[in-house]
C-alpha cells in the first residue's frame, strides 16, 4: 500500500492504515466502504425473508376463506413483514448501505467523520434483525407494522421483543445520522461547495437530520410502549389513564418523517442515474436540492394525516390536510426536473436507468393516490381499506424498492470492480415492473370496493382480484430472485468494469473499482459541479489516481 | 488514531485541530438528539396531563415541592461548581479546577440522593409505585428518572474527565474534551428547569 498522502487538505486528509486479517478487515471494519457492503448484504437476506412472508400472505389471500393460515399466525406474519421492509431493509439498504458507500466517495472524503461509531451503528443491526424473527418463537408481534394499543398491549410476549429490536435499529439510525450530517458538513474535499455536492449527497444531508430526529422521537414511543407492557405503567391503557392516542402522535410524528427517510435517498439514486444514462446536464440541480429541504421539513408537520378517522379534534383536520398537499409540491417539481432531463437526451437504457424510469412512472402514480388520501372526506372513505395497501406499495416498493435496484445496478461495478449481467438484469426489470403492477394496481379497486387490509378472510366479491394479485406478486418474486442472481454471479463472472463503465462524472467514478481502502491518493479539489457533461471534468489532482488498480471482487 | 504516515512530528497536535471540530459538532448533535428524546416525554406527559384527568391525578400521590426545590439548588449549584472547574482550566490553575470538579461531583451525588429520598417517600407516604399510580407513574417516573439516569451517567462521566485530567490527557491549550463535559452537565441542569417547571410550578 503506497500512501504518502500529506497535503494540506485538511480534515479529509487522514487516513487510518488498512488492517491485515479478515476480522478486522472484513467483519469489524471502521471502512466506509466496506461498512456499506455490509449493510447491503445484511439487508439483503432480509429483503428475502421479508419477501417469504409476503408470498406467505399472498397465498393465504388467493381463497376467500382463507384457510392456509390462522388468523392469528396471519396476524403475526404481515406485521413481521412490514416491520422488516421498513426499518431492516429499505431504510437500512438506503441510508447505511449506499449512504454509507457513496457519498464519502462523492464529496472526496477517506472516511466518514467517526468510522468506530459508524462500526456501531452497523452492529446494531443485525441482532435487531435476529431479535424481530426470534419474536416468532414467543409470539410476534400482531398488530401490524403499526403496532397500535390497546392492541399491542394485549400482543404476545413478541410485541415486547419487537420493542427492543426496532429501538435498536432506531438507535443506529439516529448514529448514523449524526455520522452522516458532521460527514457533510466537515469533510468536503476543497471547492466542494454546497451547490456542487451531487443530488445524492444532497439526499443524504437532507435524510440525516430525519434520522437523527423522528428516530429519536420513535424511540421514545416504543420504550414507552415497553415500560407499559412489561411494568404496567399506563401510557397508552385508556382504562388506567394513558391515551391510546398518545401512541398515534408520538409513532406518526417519526413515521411520517420515516417515509421521506425511505425515499429522499431514492431521489439522489434517481438524480445521479438520469443525467448519466441520458447523457445532459441535470435539470434544475438547486430546485431539486432545495425541494428536498422542503420536504423534509413539512415532512415534520403532517403525521396527524394518519389519524384523520382516529377521532383527532375536527379543527385540526384542515391545517394537517392542506400541509400534507403542499408536499405535492416540491414532489411535482422533482419530477418535473428528472422528466425534463430526460427530455431529448440521449437515452441508454441501461438495467439501471430502466428502474430509474420505472421509478418515476409508479411512484408518481403512489404520490398521486397520497394527495388523495390527504383529502379527509376521501380518506374517511379509504382508511383502512386496500387503498391504503396499494398507495403505501406503490411508493415504497414502485419509489423505494425500485430505486434500490437501480442503485445495485448502478454502483455495483464500483463496489465490486465487475458489472452485472445486462441480459438478466432487464428481465428482472421487465418482471419487476410487471409483477408489481399486476400485484398492486388491482388493490386500488379492492379498497374502493370496500376490502379492510390487515384480514386473513375476505368477503367472496373481491376473490377474482385478490387472485391476480397473488399470482402477479410471484411474478415480482421471481424478478427480485433474478436481481440476487445477478448480483451473486456477477461477483465471479462478470465482465471487468473498469474504473468507469458509464463515463459519469461525480467523484467516485474517477478513482479505482473498486476503489483502495484509502479512497484517494490525493483528495482532490473540485471546481465547478459534476453535471456538465461535454465540458472537461472538474476536478483537481485525480492525476495519479488511477495508477494502480485493485483487482476487483473474485479474481484470484 | 494517529498515522504513521509522514506528517511531520506534530503530526499529533494536527490531528487534533483537523478533529476537533468534527467531536464538538458530532456531540452537539447527539445533544440534539437527546433534547428530542426528552421533549417526546414531556410531549407525553402533557398530553396526558390534559386528557382530562387532572393533575396530580384525583386521589394520586403529591409531588413535595420543598424536597425538589431544594434539591433543584443543588443541581444549579453544580451548574456554577461546573463552571469555575472550566475557568480554572483555563487559566492554568489544576489544584482549583479539580477541586472544583470535585465539588461538582460531590453535588451529583447529592441530588442522586435527594431524588432517591423524593422515591422512597412518594412510596412509602402516597403508595406511587411505579406502575400503580397510573399516569403519575408514567409521567413523574420516567421523566424524572430519565433526568436522573443522564445525571448518574454525568457523574461518572465527570469522574473520567478528572481522572483523565490528572492522568495528564488534556493540555491547559487542548481540553476540547472537558468543554463538551460541561456543556453536557449544563444541558442536564438545562432539562431540569424545563422538568422543574412542568411537574411542581404549573
Ligand atoms: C405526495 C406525497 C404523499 C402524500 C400526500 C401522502 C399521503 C398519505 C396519507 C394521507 C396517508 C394516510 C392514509 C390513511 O391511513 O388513511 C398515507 C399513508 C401512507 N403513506 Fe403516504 N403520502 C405521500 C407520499 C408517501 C411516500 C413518499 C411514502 C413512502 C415512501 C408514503 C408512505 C405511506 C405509508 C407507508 C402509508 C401507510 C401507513 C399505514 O400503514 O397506515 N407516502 N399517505
Ligand atoms: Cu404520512
Amino acid at each position: 500500500m503506497a500512501v504518502a498522502a500529506v497535503h494540506a487538505g485538511g480534515i479529509a486528509d487522514h487516513i487510518h492504515p488498512e488492517p491485515q486479517g479478515f476480522v478486522r478487515k472484513y467483519l469489524f471494519s471502521i471502512d466506509h466502504k466496506i461498512i456499506g457492503i455490509q449493510y447491503l448484504i445484511t439487508a439483503g437476506v432480509f429483503l428475502v425473508l421479508g419477501g417469504l412472508l409476503a408470498e406467505l400472505i399472498r397465498v393465504q389471500l388467493m381463497n376467500a376463506n382463507g384457510g392456509f393460515m390462522t388468523p392469528d399466525t396471519y396476524n403475526e406474519v404481515y406485521s413481521v413483514h412490514g416491520s422488516t421492509m421498513v426499518w431492516l431493509v429499505i431504510i437500512p439498504m438506503l441510508t447505511g448501505g449506499f449512504g454509507n458507500f457513496v457519498f464519502p466517495l462523492q464529496i472526496g472524503a477517506r472516511d466518514v467523520a467517526f468510522p468506530w461509531l459508524n462500526m456501531l451503528s452497523f452492529w446494531l443491526f443485525p441482532p435487531a434483525g435476529l431479535m424481530l424473527y426470534g419474536s416468532f418463537l414467543m409470539g410476534a408481534p400482531a398488530a401490524g407494522w403499526t403496532e397500535y394499543p390497546p392492541m399491542s398491549l394485549q400482543g404476545q410476549a413478541g410485541t415486547s421483543m419487537w420493542c427492543a429490536a426496532i429501538f435498536l435499529v432506531g438507535v443506529s439510525s439516529t448514529l448514523t445520522g449524526i455520522n452522516f450530517l458532521v460527514t457533510l458538513l466537515k469533510m468536503r474535499a476543497p471547492g466542494m461547495t454546497y451547490t456542487r455536492m451531487p443530488l445524492f449527497c444532497w439526499a443524504q444531508f437532507v435524510t440525516a437530520p430525519l434520522l437523527m430526529i423522528a428516530t429519536t422521537a420513535l424511540g421514545a414511543a416504543l420504550a414507552a410502549l415497553f415500560i407499559e407492557r412489561q411494568f404496567g405503567v399506563p401510557f397508552f391503557d385508556p382504562t388506567k389513564g394513558g391515551s391510546p392516542l398518545l401512541w398515534q402522535h408520538m409513532f406518526w410524528f417519526y413515521s411520517h418523517p420515516a417515509v421521506y427517510i425511505m425515499i429522499l435517498p431514492v431521489f439522489g439514486i434517481v438524480s445521479e442515474v438520469f443525467p448519466t444514462f441520458a447523457r445532459k446536464p441535470i435539470f434544475g440541480y438547486k430546485m431539486i436540492a432545495f425541494s428536498s429541504c422542503s420536504i423534509a421539513i413539512l415532512g415534520f408537520m403532517v403525521w396527524a394525516h394518519h389519524m384523520f378517522t382516529s377521532g383527532m379534534a375536527p379543527f385540526l383536520q384542515l391545517p394537517f390536510m392542506v400541509l400534507t398537499m403542499l408536499i405535492a409540491i416540491p414532489t411535482g417539481i422533482k419530477i418535473f426536473s428528472w422528466v425534463a432531463t430526460l427530455w431529448g437526451g440521449k437515452i441508454h437504457f441501461s438495467t439501471a436507468m430502466l428502474f430509474a424510469i420505472g421509478f418515476i412512472a409508479t411512484f408518481t402514480l403512489g404520490g398521486i393516490t397520497g394527495v388523495f388520501l390527504a383529502a379527509v372526506p376521501f380518506d374517511l372513505h379509504a382508511h383502512g381499506t386496500y387503498f391504503i395497501v396499494a398507495h403505501l406499495h406503490y411508493v415504497l416498493v414502485g419509489g423505494s424498492l425500485m430505486g434500490i435496484f437501480s442503485g445495485i445496478y448502478f454502483w455495483y461495478p464500483k463496489m465490486t470492480g465487475r458489472l452485472m449481467s445486462e441480459k438478466l438484469g432487464k428481465w428482472s426489470f421487465w418482471l419487476f415492473f410487471i409483477g408489481f403492477n399486476g400485484t398492486f394496481l388491482p388493490m386500488h379497486n379492492m379498497g374502493l370496493l370496500g376490502m379492510p387490509r390487515r384480514v386473513a378472510e375476505y368477503d367472496p366479491q373481491f376473490q377474482t382480484l385478490n387472485r391476480i394479485a397473488s399470482s402477479f406478486s410471484f411474478v415480482m418474486t421471481i424478478a427480485i430472485l433474478l436481481t440476487i442472481i445477478n448480483v451473486l454471479y456477477s461477483i465471479k463472472k462478470g465482465k471487468r468494469a473498469g474504473h468507469n463503465p458509464w463515463n459519469a462524472r461525480t467523484l467516485e467514478w474517477q478513482i479505482p473499482s473498486p476503489p483502495h481502502y484509502y479512497n484517494f491518493k490525493h483528495i482532490p479539489s473540485v471546481f465547478a459541479n459534476p453535471y456538465d457533461f461535454n465540458e472537461p471534468l472538474p476536478y483537481r489532482g485525480l492525476e495519479e489516481e488511477l495508477t494502480d488498480s485493485p483487482a476487483p471482487m473474485g479474481a484470484h | 488514531m494517529s498515522t504513521p504516515l509522514t506528517h511531520g512530528h506534530d503530526e499529533a497536535d494536527q490531528l487534533y485541530i483537523e478533529t476537533r471540530e468534527l467531536r464538538v459538532q458530532g456531540f452537539l448533535l447527539f445533544m440534539v438528539s437527546d433534547l428530542v428524546l426528552f421533549s417526546s416525554f414531556i410531549f407525553a406527559y402533557l398530553y396526558l396531563r390534559n386528557s382530562g384527568q387532572g393533575w396530580p391525578p384525583a386521589g394520586g400521590p403529591h409531588v413535595d415541592i420543598w424536597l425538589a426545590a431544594m434539591n433543584s439548588v443543588v443541581l444549579f449549584g453544580s451548574g456554577a461548581t461546573m463552571h469555575f472547574a472550566l475557568e480554572n482550566w483555563k487559566h492554568r490553575n489544576f489544584i482549583k479546577f479539580a477541586n472544583w470538579m470535585m465539588a461538582t461531583i460531590v453535588l451529583g451525588c447529592l441530588f442522586l440522593g435527594g431524588q432517591g429520598v423524593e422515591y422512597v417517600s412518594l412510596y412509602t407516604k402516597d403508595h406511587a409505585s411505579w406502575a400503580g399510580s397510573g399516569i403519575f407513574g408514567a409521567s413523574f417516573f420516567t421523566l424524572t428518572g430519565m433526568h436522573g439516569f443522564h445525571v448518574f451517567v454525568g457523574v461518572i462521566y465527570l469522574i473520567t474527565l478528572l481522572l483523565q485530567a490528572t492522568a495528564g490527557k488534556y493540555t491547559f491549550s487542548r481540553y476540547t474534551g472537558l468543554t463538551l463535559g460541561t456543556l453536557y452537565w449544563h444541558f442536564v441542569d438545562v432539562i431540569w428547569v424545563v422538568l422543574f417547571s412542568i411537574f411542581y410550578l404549573l
